[in-house]
């Protein structure tokens, strides 16, 4: 309804905790997990609490923990923390060469505000549908690294995290620590694309795929659309056909046809079915063509 | 943001010093650096704040309203409803400085029992902050009994359609009728029909309403509020049953206005609650309650027929608009009178049927924006134009040639036009200006178009409208102009100054303008219907002029010269041929003042008055006077996804005379990217009459990064009834870039999507049946 907006200023009644570790943050949950919120970058949980799809009493801080910040390779893994900002993760060192669909996704971010604040592990607890690195992180293999207070914890494939709109699988007193992808290999290629309704939009419908060319072949192939079903998903059908076949018109094509029939939009006040459902195809055409290019005689590593 | 190239007549004065330069403008600095002040930066000790309660449905009897929870709740000084208020209606037409009665359309302040729109008042909460009355708000259980409404205009004229309010549900409506149309059709080679739609779309102003009200020591209600119309004092002492001379309203800058701002916004509900609390009230909207609390653009449905020759003569013209009122009249009488009058464009048409019916429904009211109906026939005689010049495989500029408008030829009212007809160079100029295309491959089509436009300046000739304005000059040499002008953003206070700094021959940081104050400033009518400059700046002009006049006379005696040998420039008096005879304009003003030489002048300007156009015929004078402009595009659109790539954009038009040429590209960018917004993105979408799109995330406004670099050309005729020969721009800026936009969309797919805005969905939906 009118009235809950979200350009309202509210009145701030809420216990606001700003702990500086990670153990911190935990102990913080131990004690009461009901009603408290993780409060990142803020740019999905304030439009919330303004809209009064959630009323926390607390809210923990976690802008300040250095185990949630910053990016590192272990073991040729790239390994980022929840709390890293959309821009800060963009311009990581080797992002843009190694794992160009992400970066391209942090680029496609609608305006700089939001990527300076926006943090990647809350563009995926938010688990929007239209959430635009999660296609990218489920090209690249990804998994989300999680913590609780019990001292457990667990990684989750990026491809099990998602339940449905705003779902995952974390539990209350779970905060997500980092964000863990895989080394690219030799002849990686990638790309995100992004289709808004003005520049400064969220997606109507995104996609990024990953591709390994070896010998004028696809020969590994991992493809994801966002804001086409209830949660972003991986276009399986689309990868089984393209695997070890050669990217020209026709593959496109087909591989376009494919998606379009794995898709499952809805019409919202932002687009239609039918045009979602076109261009999720389109979009992987185009993020197919531009990651068959990159790959191109496998000079990225 | 913009490039612009000036395109003088040759016989304009050359001689001004301060009008005709992009002059760093007085309110300039202030906002760069933050400092000024709006309506929403006013407080005061012990203020209230309030909300608005707004019906959460379209159409139904208001069976119950129970606010004494609301009422008890603590921290809540007053909660009105329609049954606390004067059965007043809120009168919806005709503001400002005119001559002319309102037609006694109104809406009641609150609904007392019957709920017409979604977002209809219900009732106003003052309190201690505003929080407590958003809490408030929620304590007020409205009950109410679901009515059948009517949402669609063209189903509101259906005999079965529920009457939405009055005896019909058609509430305004102006047909014109010039020649012979049906002798017109017959000698066509080629007809070409067509419906053309278009879009409920918001202002979208920076600023949402504001005011602060309180009552003075004289038992005055003040209000300080954001507007276009000061004047509005009248309706509101009306509405809380006070005299005129009771109410005062401060205008403040205005953070955007567009039409928006001309109707009442906050003021009434501010007053009210003023008398019922005798405390300061602050009642600020959120950009979601601007967005259900103050009227649209009237949609249209436009089905044009336009007869022409194989050699490109065009023979006839039917037009007939259908605009969505909404629930409530507000302007639509007058909004339908420009659309009529409008329909053939700049174009001359000989043999002509005009109809315009606006409708109610139980939709959002719409009213005044930008354009005024004018707007929307541009979106469909521009398009037209285009088909029948592609129907006779003519060049579209080259048929346009053939059919403009020219010096002396008649308007569909039948009036010959007092100031040049451009239009021809206009169009000329902005479709060079495109240059060579840029090239393309693959998906994407590149498309070109071009539209040219009238819009009146000035308001309607029948309505009577005045402006008074006053200037003085101080003993320091300083100059003094008073003006109840509100400056909606587009300079229209520092182009005053200009005024008088030139004619009085000081700088323009020797002006200081006061204005916008219904109690102290002269009043000088609203600014909209692009007549503020017109307006306005002729009655400064005059004053100025007429103090200009003493003190030159005062001059010529003391160098013992005629008065006409004096001249002023730079804050000297001296003889023009000989200007080593010169006095401090200082040194003037003082000898004057103390031999009680009369050192200022409140002087009234007069649009020219007119009665009513013909109720059959539609024929006579409509507005002082018009402009005339063209805007054209360069666009691309991906064939796979349909999106559409604004490249190039340029607007040109004769302004008459530029009093402020950088002000005057301010108009032209602002309209190339508010059109650009109606054509591609923006649309208020109602369900059932509720509000699809509440909030800016729905509702999409082009940003810097969906823009190209705009290109002014600045054409001066020197020809306008404004001052120096200007004519306006505020309006005519917009008015063709929708039209342009759809032109090109069409020249780069071959299809045309007759329906605004043009979004991805529907090109591609346009691209398959094309298949
Ligand atoms: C104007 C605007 C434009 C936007 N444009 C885009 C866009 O183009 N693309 C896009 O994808 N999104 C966009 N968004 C959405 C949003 O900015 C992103 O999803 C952003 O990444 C959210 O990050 P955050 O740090 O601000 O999350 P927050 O709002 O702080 O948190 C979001 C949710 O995640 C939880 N959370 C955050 N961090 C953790 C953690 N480490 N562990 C467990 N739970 C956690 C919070 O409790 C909350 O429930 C936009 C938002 C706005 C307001």
């Amino acid at each position: 309804m009118y009235q809950t907006t979200n350009t309202r200023i509210i009145v701030p009644e809420f216990d606001v905790r700003q702990p500086t570790s990670l153990e911190a943050v935990l102990r913080e949950l131990e004690h009461n997990a009901k009603g408290t919120r993780l409060l990142a970058g803020g740019t999905d949980l304030l439009v919330q609490i303004k809209l009064e799809r959630t009323q926390p009493a607390r809210l923990i801080d976690i802008t300040r923990v250095p185990e949630l910040m910053g990016m590192a390779v272990k073991d040729g893994m790239l390994i980022v923390g929840a709390a890293t900002s959309i821009r800060t993760l963009a311009n990581g060192v080797g992002v843009r060469e190694r794992y160009t669909a992400l970066a391209e996704s942090c680029d496609a971010f609608s305006t700089v505000p939001v990527m300076i604040m926006g943090t990647i592990g809350g563009n995926l607890c938010n688990a929007s549908p239209a959430a635009d690195t999660a296609p990218a992180l489920f090209a690249f293999d990804g998994a989300v690294e999680l913590a609780s207070c019990e001292g457990s914890r667990r990684t989750v494939p990026l491809d099990e995290f998602f339940v449905g709109p705003g779902r995952t699988v974390m539990r209350e007193d779970e905060v997500m620590v980092a964000v863990r992808l895989p080394k690219t290999a030799a002849g990686t290629g990638s790309a995100f694309v992004k289709i808004g309704r003005v520049a400064a939009d969220i997606s109507k419908v995104s996609a990024a795929v990953k591709l390994v060319r070896k010998d004028d072949r696809v020969s590994e192939c991992r493809i994801a659309v966002g804001a086409v079903a209830a949660t972003p998903m991986r276009a399986y059908t689309a990868e089984q056909y393209l695997a070890g076949r050669r990217i020209d018109a026709k593959t496109l094509a087909d591989a376009a046809r494919a998606v379009e029939e794995d898709v499952k939009p809805i019409t919202d006040v932002r687009s239609t079915k039918e045009y979602r459902t076109h261009v999720a195809g389109v979009a992987v055409k185009d993020a197919l063509g531009a990651a068959w290019q990159r790959a191109r005689g496998g000079e990225r590593q | 943001m913009s490039t612009t190239v000036k395109i003088p007549a040759t016989h304009l004065e050359t001689g001004s010093r301060q009008v005709g330069r992009p002059l760093e403008r007085i309110d300039a600095k202030g906002k760069a650096v933050g400092s000024t002040r709006y309506a929403g930066d006013y407080v005061m000790p012990d203020m209230l704040h309030a909300k608005v309660l707004r019906s959460t449905v379209a159409s139904a009897n208001l069976r119950r309203l129970d606010v004494t929870k609301a009422r008890a709740l603590p921290g809540v000084v007053c909660v009105l409803t329609g049954a606390d208020v004067p059965k007043h209606m809120v009168s919806t037409d005709i503001p400002g400085q005119t001559g002319s009665w309102g037609q006694n359309t109104g809406q009641p302040i609150l609904v007392h029992d019957r709920v017409r729109y979604f977002g209809e008042p219900l009732a106003l909460i003052a309190s201690e902050s505003r929080d407590i009355a958003e809490r408030a708000m929620t304590l007020i259980e409205p009950e109410y009994e679901p009515l059948p409404g009517v949402f669609d205009p063209i189903e509101a004229l259906k005999p079965e359609a529920p009457l939405v309010q009055g005896v019909g549900n058609v509430v305004a409506s102006q047909m014109v009728r010039k020649g012979d149309v049906k002798h017109g059709f017959e000698t066509a080679d080629v007809i070409v029909e067509r419906v053309y739609r278009t879009q409920f779309i918001e202002h979208a102003f920076l600023e949402p309403e504001v005011g602060l009200s309180w009552i003075d020591e004289n038992d005055v209600i003040n209000i300080h509020v954001s507007t276009q119309v000061i004047e509005h004092f009248r309706v509101v002492a009306d509405a809380v049953g006070l005299p005129y001379n009771r109410v005062r309203i401060r205008g403040a800058l205005v953070g955007g206005g567009f039409g928006g701002k001309e109707d009442v916004t906050v003021e009434i509900y501010l007053a009210l609650l003023a008398l019922a609390t005798r405390r300061p009230v602050r009642l600020e909207y959120t950009r979601e309650d601007s967005f259900v609390g103050h009227g649209k653009r009237h949609p249209f449905v436009m089905t044009y027929r336009t007869g022409v020759k194989n050699d490109g003569t065009i023979t006839a013209l039917e037009a007939k608009f259908i605009a969505d009122a909404g629930a409530y009249v507000f302007l639509s009488p007058s909004v339908m009178v420009y659309a009529a009058t409008a329909a053939p464009g700049p174009y001359k048409i000989d043999n002509l049927i005009a109809d315009a019916k606006a409708v109610a429904t139980n939709n959002m009211y719409t009213s005044a924006f930008r354009g005024f109906g004018a707007a929307q026939a541009c979106v469909a005689y521009e398009q037209q134009m285009d088909e029948v010049a592609k129907a006779i495989g003519m060049d579209p500029v080259k048929f346009r040639r053939k059919n403009y408008m020219r010096a002396g030829d008649r308007t569909a009212t039948g009036v010959v036009v007092p100031s040049a007809i451009w239009t021809e160079q206009c169009v000329d100029q902005a479709w060079t200006a495109l240059g060579e295309p840029v090239e393309v491959s693959g998906p994407i089509k590149i498309g070109r178009g071009v539209a040219a436009c009238l819009q009146g300046y000035g308001r309607l000739t029948s309505l009577h409208d005045t402006s008074e304005g006053w200037v003085g000059v101080e003993r320091d040499g300083t100059v003094t102009v008073r003006s109840g002008v509100t400056d909606i953003g587009a300079g229209q206070v520092s182009a005053l100054a200009q005024i008088a700094a030139e004619v009085l021959g000081v700088t323009l940081q020797d002006v200081a303008v006061y204005n916008s104050d219904s109690a102290v400033t002269p009043l000088a009518g609203t600014t909209t219907a692009t007549r503020a400059l017109y307006m306005t700046g002729n009655a400064i002009r005059q004053a100025a002029e007429a103090v200009r006049r003493r003190l030159a006379q005062r001059a010529a005696k003391a160098f013992n010269v005629p008065p006409d040998d004096i001249d002023m420039a730079f804050s000297k008096v001296f003889v023009a041929d000989d200007p080593a005879q010169s006095m401090a304009f200082r040194d003037l003003v003082r000898i004057c003042a103390a031999e009680g030489i009369h050192c200022s002048e409140l002087a009234m300007f007069c649009a020219p008055f007119t009665e009513k156009l013909n109720p059959e015929t539609g024929q006579g004078q409509v507005h002082p006077d018009f402009s005339y402009g063209a805007h054209a595009i360069e666009l691309t659109v991906d064939t796979e996804t349909g999106e559409i790539t604004v490249i190039k954009s340029v607007g040109a038009h004769d302004v008459g005379r530029a009093i402020n040429p950088a002000a005057v590209e301010g108009q032209i960018e602002g309209g190339a990217v508010q059109g650009q917004g109606y054509a591609l993105s923006e649309e208020m979408i109602y369900k059932e009459g509720r509000l699809m799109t509440p909030s800016l995330s729905e509702y999409l406004i082009p940003t810097a990064m969906d823009v190209p670099q705009v290109k002014c050309i600045i054409l001066e005729s020197g020809s306008g009834l404004g001052p120096f020969g200007a004519k306006g721009i505020g309006e005519a800026a917009l008015t063709p870039v929708a039209a342009a936009i759809a032109n090109a969309v069409a020249d780069a797919i071959g299809v045309r999507i007759a329906e605004l805005p043009i979004t991805p969905e529907k090109v591609v939906n346009a691209l398959r049946e094309k298949e």
